[in-house]
């Protein structure tokens, strides 16, 4: 898939979240220090680093776990930056952790029916007047759970305590979970880590599925290159608290500044699409 | 059995003994219900329940007798007092996590004893509230003692010739205990309870998910609340009295675990015999039998002073 394609598929191509000059500091120090990146609508934009570099910061600051300190950022044009992570997320962006969870003493179905949107029996007032509204979307919500579960290779857990997952699942639930909230901009903090490469690549094929069939961008933390590289269609590269680089993966991958923060001389990664 | 000093354990085989354990069972099984509710579903150390509970009888008190409300309307009324209480703890105290809320809890809840305790135009300070003065007829629970009257009367026509004077209370204690206990399966069983415990399991990722846990806390807050306030209705009903020291806030109903539902159900016993345990509390032994209006009821159950006390007594 070259440029055009891409161009072709999204003609707008426009920015689903903008964020400029993001300041978090904590003390003397600025783990992100004036961040400005896009992320564009349908995108799939890996976001790269050493460790330090305050990738996963500026996602806790722009989905409302942190307090910035400066800076602006605006998802689908609303501003989002200051606002608390709840609100963010029903605006669609919605993002997983890296050390992963899941609610332990939970079952499986019970994580991702939680995540569902529009059920009215979050609110007291419906579970008592209306029960029969909130059982019928409990009945919708559970067969989508289902549906997805099947995707990650977890529905026969389903009944099972998220406790009882190995490291995994558990990564593999906590995406599927974001996934039930229908977002549009799902913010992945290490995705891969920790998960065998047949789940691992299935994972990548959702994730371009999830875009082409329903226009969902993702914007993940990742370390291994090759599925950077070779998955991503953009790479945002921080360091020390800024962006250094922003562009196609190839040309990230030969940008002299990436190549003296991050990747080394030493790192050659072939481009299965080249 | 060892006697010694010639006491007797009579009373373990009177009725009227049993069925004051069982009342004060009823009330700290809806304290047990509140706490199960914001500790156990919702991830809150509250500590404050007898906070909710002291608010509820004084506000109850207070109405009836300085604001002429009767007694009938005074209950919904605390109740709705003791709610906003524990909103307006709650909505500075829940930014503070985990151990941090607790503490706040429990400094609240002694703020409300301590101010009962010495607002003595509004509180009765140390005396209590029990009856206004002169009055013979304009005690708190006047209305309650008719209505008590009339289901000893229909006890009788059910063959029970002689009922205890707090049997009727204990029924409508354990009415409530049994409809709240239902209630809030209902509730804890539907997606609202399922934000709750995602709340207890993880409160970043139930935000992360969308879900506006403040909100959810607030609301869990205020339920145990209302149910504290009925604990404290009934514990005013059952000692005649709205005293300070009934209410010291204390960490320890959370026999047979805390996530459990039904909580204490489970474990009746367990509540009653906990607060069997005797303690020493010289400034209050005689005074709540002697001044009680419904003293005589105690008539040969020397211990069952010492239980009641306990119900609002707590470790040192």
């Amino acid at each position: 898939m070259n440029d055009a394609d891409v161009d072709a598929e999204r003609p707008n191509g426009k920015p689903i979240l903008e964020a400029a000059g993001v300041v978090k500091r904590f003390g003397g120090i600025r783990a992100v220090n004036g961040a400005t990146l896009d992320v564009r609508e349908g995108s799939i934009t890996a976001l790269i680093g050493p460790n330090g570099a305050g990738k996963t910061t500026f996602f806790n600051v722009v989905t409302g776990f942190y307090r910035p300190d400066g800076g602006r950022a605006a998802f689908q044009g609303d501003q989002i930056l200051g606002a608390r992570p709840h609100a963010i997320a029903r605006l669609g962006m919605v993002r997983t952790f890296q050390i992963t969870k899941a609610l332990a003493r939970m079952p499986v179905i019970d994580n991702m029916t939680l995540a569902a949107p529009d059920q009215p029996g979050e609110r007291l007032l419906n579970v008592i007047a209306h029960p029969r509204r909130v059982r019928r979307r409990e009945a919708e919500v559970r067969e989508q759970a289902i549906e997805l579960l099947e995707v990650f290779d977890l529905a026969r857990v389903a009944e099972d305590y998220a406790g009882t997952l190995s490291g995994g699942q558990r990564k593999l639930l906590e995406l599927a979970r974001a996934l039930m909230t229908r977002p549009r901009l799902l913010l992945l903090d290490e995705p891969m880590a920790g998960i065998n490469p047949t789940l691992g690549r299935r994972l990548l094929d959702h994730m371009q599925r999830l875009r082409a069939d329903e226009g969902v961008s993702f914007l993940f933390i990742e370390h291994d290159m090759e599925v950077v590289m070779n998955h991503s269609d953009r790479v945002i590269v921080m360091a020390e608290g800024r962006v250094i680089a922003d562009g196609e993966p190839h040309e990230v991958r030969t940008d002299q500044a990436v190549i003296d923060a991050y990747l080394g001389s030493g790192t050659v990664v072939e481009d299965e699409r080249a | 059995m060892i006697l010694p000093l010639g006491l007797t354990l009579n009373f373990f085989t009177d009725t009227g003994f049993w069925i004051g354990v069982g009342v004060l069972a009823g009330i700290y099984a809806l304290v047990a219900l509140g706490l199960q509710l914001n500790v156990g579903y919702t991830g809150m150390t509250n500590f404050g329940a007898a906070g909710f509970m002291a608010v509820g009888a004084y506000a109850m008190a207070i109405l009836v007798l300085k604001a002429g409300f009767s007694f009938w309307l005074s209950l919904p009324v605390a109740m709705l007092i003791a709610i906003g209480f524990g909103l307006l703890v709650g909505l500075p105290s829940l930014r503070l996590r985990a151990d941090y809320f607790a503490i706040a809890t429990i400094a609240l809840a002694e703020t409300v004893r301590i101010i009962a305790q010495n607002a003595d135009s509004l509180t009765g300070g140390n005396q209590g509230l029990f009856c206004a003065e002169g009055g013979a007829g304009a005690c708190y629970n006047d209305a309650w003692t008719n209505l008590s009257t009339t289901i000893e009367g229909w006890l009788q026509s059910l063959g029970w010739t002689n009922p205890e004077s707090l049997a009727p209370l204990l029924i409508v204690v354990w009415l409530f205990v049994v409809g709240a206990t239902l209630g809030l399966r209902f509730i804890q069983k539907s997606p609202w309870g399922r934000v709750l415990r995602a709340i207890r399991e993880d409160e970043d990722a139930a935000e992360a998910l969308g879900k506006h846990t403040f909100a959810y806390k607030l609301q869990s807050l205020a339920i145990a609340a209302a149910i504290g306030a009925f604990a404290g209705f009934f514990l005013a009903l059952d000692l005649a009295t709205v005293h300070p020291l009934d209410y010291e806030p204390v960490a320890r109903q959370l026999l047979g675990g805390a996530r459990r539902r039904g909580g204490l159900l489970d474990h009746p016993r367990g509540d009653a015999v906990h607060r069997l345990r005797p303690r020493r509390h010289p400034d209050r032994s005689t005074a709540v039998l002697h001044r009680r209006p419904g003293a005589d009821r105690a008539d040969g159950l020397p211990a069952a002073g010492d239980v009641r006390q306990a119900g609002g007594d707590g470790p040192r």
